[in-house]
């Protein structure tokens, strides 16, 4: 049947695909390198904080994560909202992709914070504002998790999936406004003023942000392709039980 | 004429035992003042020496693992099922594949 043998042809040419894979090479190798040096970074060159000691040192891992955690959570969006309009499959493993990939780093996120806040707060949570807009979003892209974790997604699944990742991106922003909107207890070191970080720290954040952000392309494109093989593996079993 | 009455016996009821017991301290405030003459000396009586090992109460250290420790257990364990993803979708493309190619199939 020419239709399932076209299904088996690769994506991409040959040559996109060797393109693809260098790229994809220099970029898992420079993370690496990224990752390394932000390691030093944070244990070497930044000091020691005055009033939390070394604990603070979970920050220069857990604000990043956050902030891949947005890249993540923003794709699944996109991507949901490209599939509502041109209902491309491509589009929506884009959107499954951003989902898991944002929930990996919203777990980083959610688990690394209270181990800091047991320090500097003394207590594992509270029902600050962004901890609280960073529950919720956590719990919406879980449900859309969920959803599309029961077996093959429909069409009708898949487009409900879509409408929560469009409506968990409502509350991206709100995380983001919330320390600076609302009366919280959760510090806002990382400001338009300045100040708030010695030079070093501020090095070690900056490194980790950029390794962070190698890191969920990665993850993302890895994620992506595998989902549009699982795509092409379920049309192709459907074909077979349908010719 | 007799609700006026009942309501204030009962507001009397609710004042009163504030109003006994705000008279009452008089006695032991005058105590305590001459006790404390000065409030610097009462800060300073505060300190107390640690007994055993010096040990914070709430270990930096441990948390800073426990932390750092979640993030790479996470990554690893989400790389690792993505590994399992992938090969499960390639056997299953393969078995797919043979079936197809095999006389018979389309």
């Amino acid at each position: 049947m020419p239709g399932l043998m076209l299904a088996f042809k690769p994506i991409m040419s040959r040559a996109r695909q060797s393109g693809s894979s260098t790229v994809w090479a220099l970029l898992l190798f420079s993370t690496l390198v990224l990752f390394g040096a932000t390691l030093y970074a944070i244990f070497v060159l930044a000091p020691v904080e005055q009033q939390m000691g070394i604990a603070q040192k979970i920050f220069y891992f857990h604000v990043p994560s956050a902030y891949a955690m947005y890249i993540g959570f923003g794709t699944s969006a996109v991507g949901s909202l490209l599939y509502l309009i041109k209902r491309d499959a491509k589009w929506d493993a884009v959107g499954v992709a951003g989902a898991e990939v944002g929930f990996l780093f919203w777990l980083i996120v959610i688990l690394t914070g209270p181990l800091w806040a047991r320090k500097a707060w003394g207590v594992w949570w509270t029902w600050d504002p962004r901890l609280t807009t960073t529950l919720l979003a956590g719990m919406i892209f879980a449900a859309y998790l969920a959803l599309r974790s029961m077996g093959e997604a429909g069409e009708v699944e898949k487009r409900f999936a879509a409408g929560l990742a469009i409506f968990g991106l409502i509350d991206l922003p709100l995380i983001h406004y919330s320390v600076q909107r609302w009366r919280g207890v959760h510090p806002t070191v990382i400001t338009g003023k300045g100040g708030g970080l010695e030079s070093e720290m501020y090095v070690a954040l900056g490194l980790s942000f950029v390794a962070f952000t190698g890191l969920a392309i990665l993850l993302l494109w890895a994620r992506i392709t595998v989902e549009r093989q699982r795509a092409r593996t379920a049309h192709l079993r459907f074909e077979l039980m349908h010719q | 004429m007799r609700a006026p009455v009942i309501a204030f016996a009962t507001a009397m009821a609710i004042l009163s035992p504030p109003l006994v017991n705000a008279q009452a301290p008089d006695e032991p405030a005058a105590t305590t003042e001459s006790a404390t003459d000065d409030p610097a000396d009462e800060r300073a009586a505060q300190f107390v020496g640690v007994t055993g090992a010096e040990t914070e109460r709430i270990p930096g250290g441990t948390l800073m693992l426990a932390a750092y420790a979640i993030v790479w257990i996470l990554l690893f364990g989400y790389l690792f099922r993505m590994r399992m993803m992938q090969r499960q979708t390639a056997d299953e493309l393969r078995r797919l594949g043979a079936e197809i190619k095999a006389p018979g199939g389309s």
